[in-house]
């Protein structure tokens, strides 16, 4: 054991050790097995080995880039978090493993890469800003592109289009798997007792980016943030295992916060009041004039008249 | 002298080049020759040379059964109304621009005295022609590219592709023509296609991709097709909410079938006639060469037009087909005949008669509708010609019936089945020439006889259609 | 599921009983079906069975493109149209009928996450072997996917189907296994399966449920089909109890009913048996 791994995963954000499901699967692994990985955080795939993200560097398999496969991998060098399960739990991890992908993952895609608002707003404009120039360009659309076919592909729907039947659908499913999943967990600090597990590393890595983005359109959110246990559980992961993100989670949490709610509420809010003032002196106005109450101009009632009628136009408009 | 008449006349043929589209013209044409016709009809003249200038890559060959007739000429008139004609030939064989004639008296050494040349001046159409548009339907965008070989190896061959690209659809279509020379009627079409059709009235998707061949050849007054067809036909629910009915139909199936096609159309105008009649007969016979779907179906359009009192028009139309399974084998949706809208049986749905399931109609294998119209002139117009003239008013009457035959019943039976339950509807309205190949209707409607699921349209209908009855 | 039959479902299903005339559509059982469907359909079948809800089946060789979702199974119950096993289990619930009932939070958790399990492994394995094993997709699933069909349509749908799998399985990561490595994905999931059954009767004790039907039809259907090679079926055999638990259903659920006389379908909608 000379030099250390070399794992290459996206970077992290919003107090995330990366943006990336498969990414924070692989690194909460490592953590959890205690494995001496060095991890190169970058944003641009092309530098990876095997030009997606992650993929972990080894001598003997060359470059790996499936989380299963760099999990099985980091087992045979003896770095094994689900060493004290038994076989019994180690089923349950291959069952629950399968229903997040099945259930969770498509939904999970949906609403980072499908759903319009969430993609424009945060998605895109996310990977826009860190891949590095020209590639931000390019790569988002294509990474938009490949995710909504691998949805189409594994939904066996060639014609699927982003639209409110198959979100339901998609967030039927996934409502329904986090509930499981925290039924499952109960009260328990990690699925299979106080030390976690591979399954433990999955569930947090479908789980924090859903926690910790803050998404404009977020129903699985609303959702996850009801379910205290597996709230408990993400933050409790970051705070243990990450503690360097978890330094800035507070604040970048609150402002991130404060942001959204501004986005949502307040000036929408405003922007009605400030529309409705507005309309309602206009209308008082326009009727002041017609009935002959105030006169502009002596001499040109009419076009007093006419500019009065644009304004009221004007403002029907913004409304 | 020849000389002089033939310059101040060889403007006349110059008029337009449009004289082979419009048929109403023709009729100016000929009066105006009739004038001139007591000076000029004695003078003999010999055609000795004609020319065509300007060709390019036409071979010569192909254009010399099209004017060879001007040789026959005898006097001046007939050189200038074969000419004419000539012209009008080369035109619509749609590989030229412009077509300009030139008659002058024959020079060199072998000119006889009364010996003329007669010089086509052509401009060829381009070698590619390409088209862009773009359509935004309901919900839907698309993107439209066409692109034409006109006379590709010189002898009236045409291809042409057009291919749409939508946000929820593509479709393309690749075509190559090629008439015989000599007689442009008698043609030869092949199609390479892919279209989609959505139609909301059965709940369907249908996707057809196909191959055609199609042998168009006129015999005495008729016209006609003679076609092979395969076609993959892919069919869909169009929601989710489709009736089962439908949902049984789904899936691929492969259709080879032989159809033939007569029309004779005796009509002065496709969309607006004021005499003549048209009769359209046309067979199916699919399954013996091939394919799922075996079939005999047999439908035919008639069409009279009467000029009546006032400028007013009487016109009475019907129609009849009937499907025949063969084998056993259960028609398939896509092949069945449906009824009804705004340009059929007025005053129901479109396509909106007869069997049904949940809302979706099914379609029938035998119908016949017929109609009786009258088209009056736009009252209180201000003068012939202009505008005015694209419309008409109507008032019609039609009635028809679509529905299954049980083919062991016998032909008692099936009349008998198709004489109940007639939907019948009238009403009057305003019809509007599109072009000379479609026209828009605004009719308000009274549809009677309804029976249970049929759609009505009760009131103002608005419709636009190429085949009306 | 459809939406709108699934807005139904909560409303006016669940006072509507289960009608009569209910139907199960599936490929054409000789000719036409696959290992895969052919195991899905069974694993609705001995859920319905379990549930003592009477269904017909029917086949129909246009079955995957009637499906509202593109996959078979469906059933067709008064006039609702409902696709793949989880859906109907939904459906049937709201009807009053359900089998995991019993179960606490953590074992329907469990239970769903087996399922899943089947679903991401088994199913897939299944996928994997008819379409992406060029000899078992040209001696078998081709030919027989195909065979409703007149040429050429019948090498273009094939080919069709095969791509679509083929991109299928690099979407879900699998396109780079190989064969052997996809043996061994089948061996750990019935390992894993092996495990939780442990000595039960059942997945979940005494009461059979919804995993239990979709087990069973996997296993019983890669058990009893014939494919090139013996490899995937012995990867099984090597699971006792599981061999015992098929034996189990296939005798409380399929053969009491064959030997009724009502049968004939019901025999030849399962296919050959196990003992």
């Amino acid at each position: 054991m000379a030099a250390p791994l070399e794992l290459y995963c996206w970077k992290g954000d919003w107090g995330l050790p990366s943006v990336d499901i498969d990414c924070l699967t692989v690194l909460a692994y490592a953590k959890f097995a205690g494995a001496p990985l060095k991890v190169h955080k970058i944003a641009n795939p092309w530098r990876s080995p095997t030009g997606t993200l992650p993929a972990l560097k080894t001598r003997e398999e060359g470059s790996l880039s499936q989380p299963s496969k760099i999990i099985i991998h980091l087992r045979k060098q003896k770095y094994n978090a689900d060493y004290d399960l038994s076989a019994k739990e180690g089923a349950d991890t291959l069952a629950f493993v399968s229903l997040l992908e099945e259930k969770l993952l498509p939904a999970l895609i949906y609403t980072l890469w499908v759903d319009s608002k969430n993609y424009v707003d945060v998605t895109r404009c996310w990977y826009a800003e860190n891949i590095p120039f020209p590639l931000n360009f390019l790569l988002p659309n294509r990474m938009h592109g490949q995710q909504l076919e691998k949805l189409r592909l594994v939904r066996g729907d060639p014609t699927l289009e982003p639209g409110e039947e198959i979100e339901k659908e998609l967030y039927r499913d996934a409502l329904e798997c986090l509930t499981l999943l925290s039924q499952r967990l109960g009260s328990h600090k990690f699925f299979f007792g106080d030390s976690p597990s591979s399954l433990d590393a999955y569930v947090f890595g479908h789980l924090a980016p859903l926690l910790k983005i803050k998404l404009p359109s977020g129903k699985l959110q609303q959702h996850l943030n009801s379910l205290d246990n597996l709230r408990q559980f993400c933050t409790n992961i970051l705070v243990l295992y990450f503690p360097s993100e978890g330094r800035d989670i507070p604040n970048r949490k609150m402002s991130v916060h404060t942001d959204g709610s501004d986005f949502d509420n307040e000036p929408h809010k405003r922007r009605n009041q400030i529309l409705s003032a507005l309309f309602a002196m206009g209308a008082m106005l326009g009727y002041a004039i017609l009935t002959g109450i105030v006169t502009i101009k002596r001499t040109h009632p009419q076009e007093a008249l006419v500019s009065a009628g644009h304004d009221d136009g004007g403002e029907d408009d913004e409304d | 002298m020849g000389t002089v008449h033939a310059r101040s006349m060889d403007t006349l043929p110059m008029q337009g080049r449009d004289l082979g589209v419009h048929p109403d013209d023709l009729d100016v044409m000929e009066v105006q020759q009739e004038t001139k016709q007591e000076i000029l009809e004695n003078k003999d003249v010999v055609v000795q040379h004609v020319n065509i200038e300007g060709l390019g890559r036409t071979k010569e060959d192909y254009l010399g059964y099209e004017i060879s007739e001007v040789f026959n000429a005898k006097n001046l008139v007939d050189v200038m109304k074969k000419s004419h004609e000539a012209r009008q030939r080369l035109l619509r064989l749609g590989i030229f621009k412009e077509v300009e004639v030139i008659i002058d008296i024959s020079e060199g050494a072998d000119a006889l005295p009364n010996g003329l040349d007669v010089t086509f001046e052509v401009t060829e159409l381009k070698r590619l022609t390409g088209s862009y548009n773009t359509m935004v339907g309901n919900n839907e965008g698309s993107m439209v590219l066409g692109i034409k070989l006109p006379n590709m190896f010189g002898r009236g061959e045409k291809l042409t592709f057009q291919f749409s690209y939508g946000t929820k659809e593509t479709s393309y279509g690749l075509s190559f023509f090629k008439p015989q020379p000599g007689c442009f009627e008698r043609n030869f079409t092949l199609n390479l296609y892919k279209v989609t059709g959505q139609f909301p009235w059965s709940s369907l998707k249908e996707t057809d991709r196909g191959i055609s061949t199609e042998l168009n050849f006129p015999l005495w007054m008729t016209d006609h097709t003679l076609k092979w067809e395969g076609v993959w036909r892919e069919l869909g629910c169009l929601a989710r909410s489709a009736s089962f009915a439908v949902r049984e139909e789904s899936g691929h199936t492969l259709k080879s079938a032989l159809s033939h096609t007569m029309v004779i159309d005796t009509r002065n105008s496709a969309i607006l006639p004021k005499k003549g009649a048209l009769l359209r007969i046309n067979q199916e016979l699919a399954g013996y060469t091939g394919g799922d779907a075996s079939f005999l179906k047999e439908d035919f359009e008639l069409q009279l037009n009467k000029p009546f009192i006032l400028g007013s028009v009487l016109s009475a139309s019907l129609w009849g087909g009937m499907l025949f399974p063969i084998g056993g084998q259960p028609t398939s949706i896509a092949d069945r005949f449906y009824l009804g809208g705004p340009t059929s049986v007025r005053g129901f749905g479109m396509y909106s008669i007869g069997p049904q399931s949940e809302g979706d109609y099914l379609g029938g294998e035998a119908y016949w509708a017929g109609g009786i119209h009258l088209y009056t002139p736009l009252p209180f117009r201000s003068s012939r010609g202009g505008l005015a003239d694209l419309f008409r008013t109507h008032f019609f009457l039609n009635a028809g019936n679509l529905c299954n035959l049980n083919y062991g019943e016998g032909p008692r039976a099936h009349l008998q089945k198709l004489a109940e339950c007639i939907r019948w509807s009238y009403g009057a309205g305003i019809v509007l020439k599109l072009g000379n190949i479609a026209r828009l209707e605004l009719n308000y409607c009274i549809p009677m006889g309804v029976q249970s699921g049929d759609r009505i349209c009760d009131g103002v209908q608005f419709g636009a259609g190429i085949r009306f009855l | 599921m459809s939406l709108a039959a699934e807005a139904f479902v909560s409303q006016i299903a669940a006072a509507e009983p289960w009608p009569e005339n209910a139907t199960l559509y599936q490929p054409l059982k000789e000719d036409q079906i696959l290992l895969s469907d052919c195991a899905s359909s069974l694993a609705v079948q001995a859920y319905l069975r379990m549930c003592g809800l009477p269904v017909q089946v029917r086949c129909r060789a246009n079955a995957e493109y009637m499906s509202p979702s593109g996959k078979v199974p469906f059933i067709h119950v008064g006039n609702q149209v409902i696709s793949e096993l989880g859906p109907i289990v939904q459906f049937t619930k709201a009807k009053g009928h359900s089998l995991s009932d019993g179960l606490d939070d953590v074992q329907r958790a469990e239970m769903k996450a087996y399922m899943e399990l089947v679903n991401n492994m088994l199913l897939t394995a299944e996928l994997y072997i008819q379409w992406c094993d060029d000899n078992t997709a040209a001696e078998i699933s081709r030919p027989r996917y195909s065979s409703p069909y007149s040429w050429p349509l019948n090498q273009i749908l094939a080919y069709q189907k095969q791509w679509e799998i083929r991109r299928k399985m690099s979407a879900v990561g699998w396109a780079g296994k190989s064969l052997e490595q996809v043996y061994e994905d089948v061996s750990q999931c019935c390992q894993a399966l092996s495990q939780r059954l442990g000595t039960q009767p059942y997945f979940f004790n005494k009461q059979p449920t919804e995993l239990d039907a979709l087990v069973f039809g996997h296993i019983f259907t890669i058990l009893t089909t014939r494919l090139t090679n013996d490899e995937l079926a012995d990867r099984i055999k090597a699971y006792s109890n599981l061999l015992a638990f098929c034996r189990r259903i296939e005798q409380s659920y399929f053969d009491e009913q064959d030997k009724d006389g009502q049968s004939g379908s019901s025999r030849f909608s399962k296919g050959p048996s196990l003992i």
